[in-house]
């Protein structure tokens, strides 16, 4: 255990990033996932293959595997690029950050895109109707019908999305990211702990996922407070 | 109500049922005799079902006595089996096994529960898928038949087992209307045989023609029992001169 | 920025070398991990508390964590102990092979325990009724209704993990295997061609997936052929 002192504010600090790398990646999966979703149930055709092909490639490939390519082949093109303009440029590097977070955004977002499809088409057909008998416009529609109920749909299978994105934020530490696993490797050289260090990670691990998991419930209790247990 | 020395059938002695603080069942005495065939009617939430779903333990009561031919069910799980052995169930939902067969369904329990050999758990299978009219649906899937035929099917399932006793929970409601009528041909068939009978329904002209008994219950208490000709015709209570004038009246 | 077939042509047959590997780190996890399942769906379904928690602490830590971290744990992590090391498992776990595949084991171990419960917890209970009042003891209901309406409910969510499972197995590239992963990232350190090798390698787990996915559909339609009402 007291291998452990001195290490406990670089994994804090390592810590903060797995929560920007959650964040930002949130907010990006939410992104594409609703753009995707909006594709396939669109009359488009090619927005349909695209999107199509859009959740058969990044759910059939391994996370590491579109991580790596991301973040090798962006920086392969950004140099390609930056050499246009300035010759003298050797290497142009993308930040670790960036292409990881980027890379889970969009294999999560490829399965978020089912999610709210799936959620969207669960959505009552007779409650937009009901709407449209109303005098509502159709964006009235969709954001006060049917929005909020596809969200109480899609809650809990979206809430697992949240959990693999906090998961797959370990592997960004393969491209160098420095957040937790990677403290811990740093902290391996220096310990000789590698049992102890890489604990330490799980346990910072599970404690957000298990936030995570909680605040799903919890939302999840106040998205069907209207329809469970009434009697 | 014709007094039989014999032992009776079931014997139900205060029994009391309660559902966390709601009290489903209230101080019920009840003995039905060997072959007699009841029908219990009353409004929804009376307890109809409740009490029939503890004669084979589906519901565990919470105080006083259940003898089911002698045996008294108790935890004890040798008595539940020898119970179950007893009691056969029809319910409104059919619960025909999906998965297998007609035949299969009226095989299984005859094969794993009183080791009957394969053959002639079939033999006997068949002959009560004849007794219920349907037996060339055989070899299909429940999903293949309809309503009718598939609660006809989950009555031979119950008589395969050749039990003392049998329960009907509501056995037609769950079916449309042209379908009921050949439930209650089989049920009425029955009736001919020795079998005791405890039936859940709202089907009146049944009650009429087959019941020795009727036991109309409300609240979880038994108002009144009387046979059918005078329990129709000249209902001594309040609540079922109420009940009969609901359902009578269409 | 060129793309280079002949170096796709050349890098796949050595990448599909380790096709072997991926294949017996999918088979072998696969199999081990549903026995383990099994294993935690019959704790959890028993009614001893103690049996109960277990299981479900086991399940809460292998599904909160990082699948990464629990690989490094267990190859990196273990011979921190001398007990281990003098142990009759040393073979095993000195080995990357063995380390990986008690990893994949032990997480999808969990998830799939899931899984099947879900599918345990959606069988009519009106059949279990059946059963008992045919009087049928509880270890009769569970073989003869709850087991095989369980296997086909479990199946679709069952067939996802396999996939997820395939995925994970490119994370044993991160302690040495050779396996298709391991062996494009060094085609990659060698070549600098991220694009070809990596995308090449992703189509190659793409087709696998597919090639998954249409087995278990052939299953779900033999399984479920009691679920159609044409003859």
């Amino acid at each position: 255990m007291e291998a452990l002192t001195g290490w406990w504010d670089d994994y804090f600090w390592g810590a903060l990033i797995v929560a920007k790398v959650f964040i930002t990646s949130l907010s990006l999966m939410i992104l594409f996932g609703l753009l995707g979703a909006g594709a396939k149930l669109s009359n488009n055709r090619l927005a349909q293959r695209i999107a199509g092909a859009y959740t058969v490639i990044f759910r059939g490939t391994p996370e590491i595997l579109v991580i790596l390519l991301l973040y090798f082949g962006s920086a392969i093109a950004l140099t390609a690029i930056a050499q246009i303009f300035n010759p003298e440029v050797k290497f142009v590097d993308v930040p670790p950050f960036w292409a990881g977070t980027i890379a889970i955004a969009v294999i999560v977002g490829s399965y978020a895109t089912e999610t709210f499809r799936g959620a969207f088409l669960g959505v009552n057909p007779g409650s937009i109707e009901a709407a449209r008998a109303l005098g509502m416009s159709t964006l009235q529609t969709f954001i006060y019908i049917r929005i909020p109920e596809m969200w109480r749909i899609a809650l809990p299978p979206f809430g697992n999305h949240m959990l693999s994105l906090i998961k797959d934020t370990a592997l960004i530490s393969i491209i160098g990211l420095n957040e937790t696993l990677f403290v811990a490797k740093q902290a391996i050289t220096v310990t000789g702990k590698p049992f102890t260090m890489y604990i330490v990670v799980g346990i910072i691990y599970l404690g957000f996922s298990s936030v995570v998991t909680l605040v799903v419930m919890g939302l999840e209790k106040f998205g069907n407070r209207t329809t469970v247990g009434a009697k | 109500m014709s007094d039989t020395p014999a032992e009776p059938a079931i014997k139900m002695i205060k029994v009391n049922k309660f559902f966390g603080d709601f009290q489903a069942l209230k101080n019920i005495d009840l003995a039905v005799a060997k072959g007699e065939k009841i029908v219990i009617c009353g409004p929804s939430g009376s307890g109809k079902s409740t009490l029939i779903r503890c004669i084979n333990r589906l519901e565990k009561h919470n105080g006083g006595k259940i003898i089911i031919d002698g045996i008294e069910l108790t935890d004890r799980v040798e008595d539940i089996d020898a119970v179950r052995r007893e009691v056969g169930m029809v319910f409104q939902s059919f619960n025909l096994f999906p998965h297998m067969t007609i035949a299969k369904n009226l095989m299984i329990a005859q094969q794993l529960v009183r080791k009957t050999p394969k053959a002639e758990a079939r033999e006997i299978a068949m002959h009560y898928l004849e007794r219920v009219k349907i037996p060339e649906q055989a070899d299909k899937y429940p999903i293949q038949l309809s309503g009718g035929q598939q609660q006809r099917v989950a009555i031979a399932r119950a008589l395969c087992m050749r039990p003392e006793i049998i329960l009907f929970d509501e056995p037609t409601s769950a079916l449309d209307p042209e379908m009921i009528n050949e439930v209650l041909d089989v049920m009425v068939d029955l009736a001919k045989d020795g079998i005791t009978m405890i039936c859940v329904t709202h089907e009146m002209g049944f009650a009429r023609s087959v019941a020795d008994r009727v036991i109309f219950m409300d609240n979880g208490e038994i108002i009144e029992q009387a046979e059918p000709m005078e329990f129709f015709d000249n209902p001594k209570s309040a609540r079922a001169k109420g009940f009969l004038d609901q359902i009578l009246r269409h | 920025m060129s793309f280079d077939i002949n170096l796709i042509l050349d890098s796949l047959p050595l990448m599909l070398s380790g096709f072997g590997i991926t294949l017996q780190l999918l088979l072998v996890s696969g199999f081990l991990g549903l026995i383990l399942a099994v294993l935690l769906l019959l704790m959890r379904l028993s009614n001893k508390w103690y049996l109960d928690w277990v299981a479900q602490v086991y399940i809460y830590v292998f599904r909160g964590t990082p699948i990464l971290v629990q690989i490094f744990i267990i190859y990196y992590g273990l011979p921190q102990f001398e007990a281990i090391r003098d142990s009759i498992f040393w073979n095993i776990l000195r080995e990357p092979t063995g380390c990986a595949i008690l990893a994949l084991t032990l997480n999808t171990g969990a998830y799939v325990s899931e899984i099947l419960r879900g599918g345990v917890l959606g069988v009519d209970k009106g059949l279990l009724e059946a059963g008992s009042a045919l009087g049928m003891s509880t270890s009769q209901k569970f073989i003869y209704i709850t087991t095989p309406i369980a296997t086909r409910l479990s199946l679709p969510a069952y067939s996802n993990d396999v996939i997820s499972l395939l995925k994970s197995t490119a994370l044993a590239s991160t302690i040495t295997i050779a396996d298709m992963t391991g062996i494009a990232r060094t085609i990659v350190a060698d070549t600098y061609a991220p694009y070809e090798v990596f995308i090449s390698l992703a189509i190659v787990y793409m087709i696998f997936t597919l090639l998954i996915q249409k087995l278990f559909g052939v299953i779900e339609i033999y399984l479920g052929r009691y679920t159609r009402r044409e003859e």
